[in-house]
This record gives structure tokens, C-alpha cells and sequence, in this order.
């Protein structure tokens, strides 16, 4: 399963100005509602406006509403981020949820346009230890050694394997027999 | 405070993102659009760029509002008065004055410019940020706290956060698109704005949380780096009472060829400190007296995450006592001079 085919751009996760790492900005810095007065496509975002957006704006109070009402256009709205980037939907027929729903959801982006994340995580420090490389755990010893060596040389002893134990245990059976026996 | 001209200028256009929807146009609109956009990239190619246009010269725009939705995206309280001195730049009101006076109006005008907060402004977030970083960098010479301070005053890195914050469309200037230096004064304006609004405490929290927090991600020995660590090792070592560093071979390998890789141990009276790795046998040894020194200053890559937002509230004391004491000298340096780590 590849990306390939893809026309969204992938990246990994970021976030402009450290945001959240000192105090948290929202970064929506301003939205401009464009609506008709009359025409029925705008009646959504009519009536939200009568309705729930005092109360967006009271919520939201880093951010600027502006409200252009335009003649005989269908009604839209344009999120400007404090990146600089901007994002226009179009609400034509939209009704008074969905206005709010969108409002919402342009309130949670970063300016940062959507992607594909290859990654849901991301650090800046993906070592502690230090990275793997070919003398990590080496026996300080190989520096000195006439190879072929006694003991570097074999494979590493990891202790008796499960049969060799059993094959112990066993012989140590059989030589208590003798012992025993006498006592029959 | 409307900017009424319009001023043309050569950039990159900012791209629009959509939303995307089904819909269905004329057969003609698409070639249409297409020879639009041929003959506009001609005419941008011309002129050197699309033009762009102040934030201010659109209908919706409304100053007041801005301002007052900057300071509550921040979630500071700022006076009116300083907040708007802040932003109003000397050459805004010298323009302003050349226009009232071109049209014959008399210039006596009520604004007041930025320069003596900004440069208020600049003393604070020096200080608050030498604050931080001697109180977190507690092992560190005082070359290394000032070559991060510089890193973090620099004109870019401060020009980069007043632009995320929303500085580029409040400014008052007469420069268009602003220059660093307008955007780097009125940053630092803004501090001691909110230094007189809010006090000295909430200023050294926005330093800390808009500034100092550019340090995260940066490795801090790229910044400074002292000069003949062997020999500085030695006088460090020496100083301290210590015998004198010994450098072994510990690995090596591929040695005739050019992907040769040798591992130098510093050892000081058969004690273990350091090693490092290097293409040759005198790179390897100077990389070891540098881990020898990170591990000293407590700067390794295995070093403590740096503290930031809530987890300064115990240190904030600390922070400001430290504010005009300088660590040690590279060439006074001693571990036991030095405090232990306070976080």
C-alpha cells in the first residue's frame, strides 16, 4: 500500500512557533463571513448570525469577526491564520449548524494547510543513549587480542540449553541408583 | 489609524487553500481561466512580482478590534496608550506629519513613537532571558549563556516571532512589506508595554514563553564552541586538582582507507571521562576533549529537557535572582564552583 498516488501533501506534525510549548495562541487571527442579505443560499449563515455568533466571538476573543454583507453572491468565509496562510470555504446553503460546525473547525487549524501525516509523533531529540554502532557493548579486550582467540573467538556462552540440563538431571539419577539399592 | 495608500510591492503571493466542491462550469470557463493566468504571470514576470497590499487597505478591517483581539490571543492586558505607542513606528509619524503638512493642515499631532520603549524593552528581554538561561544551564560557562542569548535576540529569531504573533498587519510603519529591524523594535516595544501594563512579573512569563522557547530543538554546542578544547581540558583538570587528561586509542578501524574511524578515550589518573569519535587520529582527539567538556557543562546530547511554561513556576524566584549574576568564566571554571542542577 503506497502514497504515491496521492495528490495531498505529506509531512510530518509541526507547530508554528512552539505553540503549547510556552503558553498556547490560537492561531486563527481572523474571519470574515461574506453573505447575502436576501438570497436563500446565505440563509444559514443569516441565521447563525442572528443566533450563536456573539457567542463565538465572546469564546473566541483572540480572534477578529468580520461581517461583509455582498449582494447577490453566495455566501463564503475566510479564515486568515497568524502564519499568514488563508482558507476559504464556500457556505452556499449551508444551514445554521453546519455554519457553526466549520467556524469551529477553522478556529482549530493552524495555518499549516492539511496534510498527510507520515508520522503522529515527532521529536527533536530521538536519542538518549546514543545511536547503535558497531563497537557499542564490545569487550574492551578485542583491542589486544591475537585472534584466533580462547575465548572471543567462540560463540558467546548464554548457559546450558533446556536438553543439556535434562541430560544433567538424568545422569545424576542414574549414579544415585547404586545408592539406593542397598537400602531395598 | 487607516493606511490610505496603497503601497505596490514584489513578493510571493500568499496561497488561498479551498475547501473543495463538486460543481459544474461552462466548457469555456476553464480556457478562459487558463489564458488569465497566462497573461497574469506575464505581467507579474514584468513588473518582478505580484502585488501585494497591506492588510489595512481592505474594507474589513477595523484597528480597534485588531488591538483588541491581540492582546486576548496572547491573554495579556495591556493599557490602550502603551499598547498603541508600541506599534506606531518614528517613520509612520514622520510620514503623517509630511502628508498633514503637504496638504497645508497643521501637524501637531498626539502620536507617540516606539524607540525609547523598544529600547526598554530590549534591556528586559535580555535580562529575563539570562535569567532563564543561567538558572537552567547552571554547570555552563558564562561564553556559552551569552552565545545563546545572542541566538535568541538575533534579529531573525525575534523577527520570526513577531510575525507569528500578528505584529505584520498591527505595526504602524511606513515601510512595506516591514523591515526586520521595524518588526525585531516593536516586538521588544511590546514587552515593555507590557511590563508598564502588567508588571515586570508577566513580561518575564511572555519572554519566556514566546522567546526563550526557541531554544527547543536547537543543540546548544552548535552555537559556541570553545577553542583548543584539549588544551582547556588540561587547565580545567588542573585547576581542579585533578591529574592531567590522557588520551588512549579505544577503537579503530578501517584505518588505511577512507571511511576510517578511530574512538579516543580520555582518561584522567585511569578514570574513565570521555571518548570520541573522529575521521583521524587528532580529530578523534579533540572530538573526546569536547564530549569531555559537554559532559562537564552538562550539555550532552543526553542532557535534561529545558523546562518551559508551567514548569517554571518553582524556578521563577530562582530565575530572577539570577538575573544579574553571571555564571563563571571559561577560564575560571571549576565543577565545584559551579551550583548543582536546581531542576
Amino acid at each position: 500500500m503506497s502514497n504515491s498516488h496521492l495528490f495531498l501533501p505529506s509531512g510530518f506534525l509541526r507547530t508554528p512557533l512552539q505553540n503549547g510549548l510556552g503558553r498556547y495562541i490560537p492561531q486563527l487571527q481572523r474571519i470574515t463571513l461574506k453573505f447575502c442579505k436576501n438570497h436563500g443560499g446565505s440563509r444559514g449563515v443569516r441565521d447563525f448570525i442572528e443566533s450563536d455568533l456573539m457567542e463565538f466571538a465572546k469564546t473566541n476573543h483572540g480572534t477578529v469577526v468580520y461581517l461583509k454583507p455582498r449582494r447577490h453572491r453566495s455566501p463564503c468565509m475566510v479564515a486568515e491564520y497568524l502564519n499568514g496562510e488563508r482558507e476559504y470555504l464556500s457556505c452556499h446553503e449551508f444551514s445554521r449548524d453546519e455554519v457553526h460546525k466549520w467556524l469551529s473547525y477553522m478556529c482549530t487549524r493552524s495555518g499549516i494547510p492539511v496534510m498527510r501525516f507520515r508520522k503522529y509523533q515527532h521529536t527533536d531529540y530521538p536519542t538518549v543513549q546514543g545511536v547503535w554502532n558497531p563497537f557499542t557493548h564490545q569487550a574492551p579486550e578485542i583491542n589486544v587480542a591475537e585472534f584466533p582467540h580462547g575465548v572471543l573467538s567462540k560463540p558467546i556462552d548464554h548457559g546450558q540449553t533446556a536438553t543439556e540440563q535434562l541430560i544433567e538431571i538424568f545422569k545424576k539419577t542414574q549414579i544415585e541408583d547404586p545408592v539406593n539399592k542397598p537400602s531395598n | 489609524m487607516v493606511l490610505d495608500t496603497v503601497a505596490y510591492c514584489r513578493r510571493l503571493t500568499v496561497a488561498v487553500n479551498v475547501i473543495s466542491k463538486r460543481n459544474f462550469k461552462a466548457h469555456w470557463v476553464a480556457p478562459t481561466l487558463r489564458e488569465f493566468k497566462r497573461r497574469k504571470v506575464i505581467e507579474e514576470d514584468r513588473s518582478g512580482g505580484p502585488k501585494i497590499f497591506h492588510r489595512s487597505t481592505f474594507l474589513e478591517w477595523n484597528y480597534d478590534a485588531e488591538i483588541f483581539a491581540f492582546s486576548n490571543r496572547l491573554g495579556e492586558k495591556f493599557d490602550d496608550s502603551s499598547l498603541r505607542a508600541a506599534l506606531t513606528h518614528k517613520s509612520y509619524i514622520e510620514r503623517e506629519k509630511a502628508r498633514l503638512s503637504d496638504i497645508g493642515l497643521d501637524s501637531n499631532l498626539h502620536f507617540q513613537d516606539n524607540e525609547a520603549l523598544s529600547q526598554k524593552g530590549g534591556e528586559m528581554m535580555s535580562k529575563f532571558i539570562n535569567g532563564y538561561l543561567r538558572a537552567v544551564f547552571t554547570q555552563v560557562p558564562e561564553e556559552l549563556i551569552s552565545a545563546m542569548h545572542d541566538f535568541l535576540t538575533s534579529n531573525s529569531t525575534l523577527e520570526t516571532v513577531a510575525k507569528h504573533i500578528g505584529l505584520g498587519d498591527l505595526m504602524l510603519c511606513a515601510d512595506f512589506p516591514c523591515k526586520t529591524e521595524t518588526y525585531v523594535k516593536s516586538f521588544k516595544a511590546i514587552i515593555a508595554a507590557l511590563a508598564e501594563s502588567s508588571g515586570e512579573e508577566r513580561a518575564r512569563i511572555f519572554v519566556q514563553d514566546l522567546v526563550v522557547t526557541q531554544l527547543y530543538g536547537q543543540d546548544v554546542n552548535e552555537l559556541w564552541n570553545p577553542v583548543d578544547p584539549v588544551g582547556n581540558l588540561a587547565a580545567i583538570l588542573k585547576r581542579e586538582g585533578k591529574a592531567e587528561p590522557e588520551f588512549r586509542l579505544i577503537r579503530q578501524a578501517g584505518s588505511n582507507s577512507i571511511l576510517a574511524v578511530y574512538y579516543v578515550g580520555v582518561y584522567s589518573d585511569k578514570h574513565f571521562i570521555s571518548e570520541g569519535a573522529g575521521e583521524s587520529l587528532e580529530i578523534a582527539k579533540e572530538m573526546a576533549a569536547r564530549e569531555a567538556l559537554k559532559k562537564f557543562f552538562h550539555t550532552e546530547d543526553s542532557m535534561r529537557a529545558l523546562p518551559f511554561g508551567r514548569q517554571l513556576k518553582n524556578i521563577q524566584s530562582k530565575i530572577e535572582q539570577l538575573e544579574n549574576q553571571p555564571n563563571l568564566p571559561f577560564s575560571e571554571w571549576i565543577s565545584e564552583k559551579v551550583m548543582s542542577a536546581v531542576h
